[in-house]
């Protein structure tokens, strides 16, 4: 075998620098600050810090608000990950199955994903405000709706503002895991059975199945980081808290409380959750999964 | 063609901004929007307009909390305005930074660089508040609001009352009748700022140990331990049952909605809220915030100071602040700060204001901007003109969390209120363990 050797030289340094230094300055950098100031305590303007180990995490473990926000992560996770997954995967199946104007419905449904997270909560604000709102009167009228008291009703109002924009996103990576499929295994597959539920579940599915894991992964980590801006916008945490994701607590108590030692150990319990989930996915969900 | 006059672009920008680099600038950076704003860039402009060697360069960073979160950020990494408004709650963080050289007290800026406003030509009530232990003058007041009480006059007609409650005794009294004409009676913004540190305020009661901060930094609330305060929101949570008191969600706006609307026949806000309702609600009055008569004995207390005060941030040049002088000079002048009590709706800060708004007959002409002054400057308080506690904005948050299950009876009234003072005096030990 032939090796290739390039001749040594610092070049190759020099064109990795940019990289290297944006992932030095955005990344290890802050990552590093966060260490400094989970295990700190000082004032606003960072005077008297002190080294205090584990205290700011001991105050956050003490502190019910972090309990209920972590529930409601969990949950609001859960939920948007089955909502979007699923209607984001009966959309593409529907549009891929779709002879005329398909690339129409595709670029129709693909169009919210390009809306930031904060105006989607401002849309959501005008459906579900009390005085205008068509969806707050819909569900007024049925089950005595009132999102600011009613907790159940609060995570309805979330999670709708959640899921809308993120089934697009569901949808264009369904679709293109629809379109990777061979045709020959579906055309087979229809000779075999008549049954196109029965087709899609025993063939299509399993075959979309590193698509689907890769979107819940993409879910997941969306609704505990990126619905920031539609909690902002909606409902700020209320009833007392119970809609508050552990991003937007952090964000509370680090730049409307000014106290970056909780704010910075509850971004490392985060970093910590991320983990333990992604590695709990890899380990036992992935060995699951075919890749062609 | 086009690379020469992508040049000639870039020459022409360099040439404007070197233009304006020819004035000292300084930077004010605040936290109202909207209305407020635009009159916060109007009385910039018409400092620049007055002089020519500085140039007052305002700048909106959002609400009071983003402007607090903006400032702190932008000093930490050297590049601090010269100026900036920082609100109530945060009172007590920027007084503490005095000794590490952040902030510049009011009183020592007016002495180095002879500002003719001293610290006497403030009224007192407003100059207390942003004082630091000694009553030596750390923020410059600005706007200062406190909580009032908007009446809409056509409902109360229309039910046969003829004045507005002076109590929450004769609000009780009417609430059924305005409630039975399909009105709701009560409406309000702000759970901790009108119905926890103002109730504590208008009935001459201590909100924390330590003389609310005032003599030693405090380490807890006296929410449950304060039976008035107890009373107080068990009636707020009967109100709420029979429907004399609507809840409408922690948004400002979303409370206020009902008010000018013409739904609601009372509703409890900020001195400077009707700059958006004159015109809109037809026969509105604006009147001091009611007070339990059983409480007080018949006595009427003053409310604390809301809104905020300008800051001075240390590190910048001489000539800079000689500037900021002159500016702050500018903004405590009778002429502008009447301007300013006109336009918005805040209290005039400044006797001279005060003075010049008598001469003129002001407060007949406008009956609306009244109240504010009247019941800021009510007398026979024995507790201090404010509250010196840090950590001030996320005990807010923790007061809010608790009303909203205390008002659906989620939690009994004592359970609520022994949460809130639980979750202050964590947060009132935390902030001790950085000073």
């Amino acid at each position: 075998m032939k090796k290739v050797q390039f001749k040594s030289s610092y070049s190759q340094y020099l064109f990795l620098a940019p990289q290297l230094g944006i992932l030095l300055i955005f990344l290890y950098w802050p990552i590093i600050q966060t260490f400094k100031d989970a295990f700190t305590m000082q004032d606003a303007f960072g005077f008297g810090a002190t080294f205090v180990w584990f205290d700011n995490f001991l105050f956050i473990f003490d502190d019910p608000a972090y309990f209920i926000a972590f529930k409601f992560t969990i949950i609001y996770s859960f939920v948007i990950t089955l909502i979007t997954g699923s209607i984001g995967l009966l959309l593409a199946v529907q549009a891929n199955n779709v002879m005329h104007g398909k690339s129409t419905y595709k670029t129709l449904l693909i169009w919210p994903y390009a809306i930031a997270p904060a105006v989607v909560g401002v849309m959501a604000n005008y459906f579900f405000s009390e005085r205008f709102g068509l969806l707050y009167h819909l569900f007024h009228e049925l089950w005595g709706f009132n999102w600011y008291e009613s907790v159940f009703d609060s995570y309805i109002y979330v999670i709708i503002a959640g899921s809308w924009k993120q089934i697009s996103a569901n949808f264009i990576f369904f679709l293109a895991g629809l379109q990777a499929i061979q045709k020959s295994v579906i055309e087979a597959s229809m000779i075999d059975c008549k049954n196109s539920f029965r087709r899609f579940w025993t063939i299509t599915f399993p075959l979309l199945m590193p698509t689907t894991f890769f979107l819940i992964i993409i879910n997941i980590t969306y609704a505990f980081f990126d619905t920031f801006g539609i909690i902002d916008t909606t409902t700020i945490g209320a009833p007392s808290g119970e809609t508050r994701t552990l991003v937007y607590k952090a964000y509370m108590d680090g730049f409307r409380g000014l106290d970056l030692g909780s704010a910075g150990a509850q971004s490392i319990m985060m970093m910590l959750i991320v983990l333990v989930i992604t590695i709990f996915q890899f380990r036992y969900i992935e060995g699951k999964i075919h890749y062609n | 063609m086009k690379k020469i006059l992508s040049i000639l672009t870039i020459l022409f920008t360099f040439s404007f901004t070197s233009h304006s680099y020819s004035k000292t600038e300084i930077h004010w950076w605040y936290g109202n929007s909207g209305f407020l704003g635009d009159v916060i860039i109007e009385i910039a402009n018409r400092f620049n307009a007055s002089q020519d060697q500085y140039t007052v360069i305002p700048t909106g960073k959002g609400s009071y909390e983003d402007n607090m979160a903006a400032t702190i950020a932008a000093f930490r990494a050297g590049d601090q305005p010269h100026y900036s408004q920082v609100y109530d709650a945060g009172a007590a963080i920027m007084v503490a930074q005095v000794k590490n050289g952040v902030v510049i007290g009011f009183e020592d800026m007016a002495e180095k660089y002879g500002i003719k406003v001293d610290a006497d030509n403030y009224i007192p009530g407003i100059k207390n508040f942003y004082a630091d232990s000694d009553g030596k003058m750390i923020g410059v007041p600005f706007n200062s609001s406190t909580c009032l009480m908007y009446a809409n006059m056509d409902i109360l007609k229309k039910v046969g009352i003829e004045s507005v409650p002076k109590t929450y005794e004769e609000f009780e009294a009417m609430a059924p009748k305005i409630k039975a004409a399909g009105y709701i009676p009560l409406v309000q913004s702000h759970f901790p700022w009108i119905w926890t540190e103002n109730f504590f305020s208008r009935h001459n009661l201590l909100m924390t140990d330590g003389n609310n901060g005032y003599d030693a930094v405090p380490t807890k609330t006296l929410f449950a331990e304060t039976d008035a305060f107890v009373m107080h929101w068990k009636k707020v949570k009967e109100w709420y049952e029979k429907g004399f008191y609507g809840y409408k969600g922690r948004a400002w706006g979303d409370n206020q909605a009902p008010f000018i609307a013409g739904e609601a026949a009372f509703w409890f806000g900020s001195a400077a809220s009707f700059g958006g309702m004159k015109g809109v609600v037809p026969n509105f009055t604006v009147n001091h915030i009611p007070y339990w008569d059983s409480v007080t004995g018949g006595k009427e207390y003053p409310t604390f100071i809301g809104g905020a005060a300008n800051w001075i941030l240390n590190g910048h040049t001489e000539e800079e602040y000689k500037g900021l002088a002159k500016f702050i000079e500018f903004m405590g002048s009778p002429e502008m700060d009447l301007y300013y009590h006109n336009m918005t709706g805040y209290s005039a800060v400044t006797k001279g204001g005060i003075e010049l708004a008598e001469t003129i007959n002001f407060y007949r002409a406008s009956p609306y901007h009244k109240a504010v002054g009247e019941q800021l400057s009510l007398e026979g308080s024995t507790i201090p003109g404010g509250y010196r506690a840090g950590n001030w904005p996320q005990i807010r948050e923790v007061i809010y969390e608790n009303v909203e299950p205390m008002l659906n009876g989620k939690i009994s009234i004592e359970k609520g209120l022994k949460n809130m003072d639980k979750g202050a005096a964590k947060l009132l030990k935390q902030f001790a363990k950085t000073l």
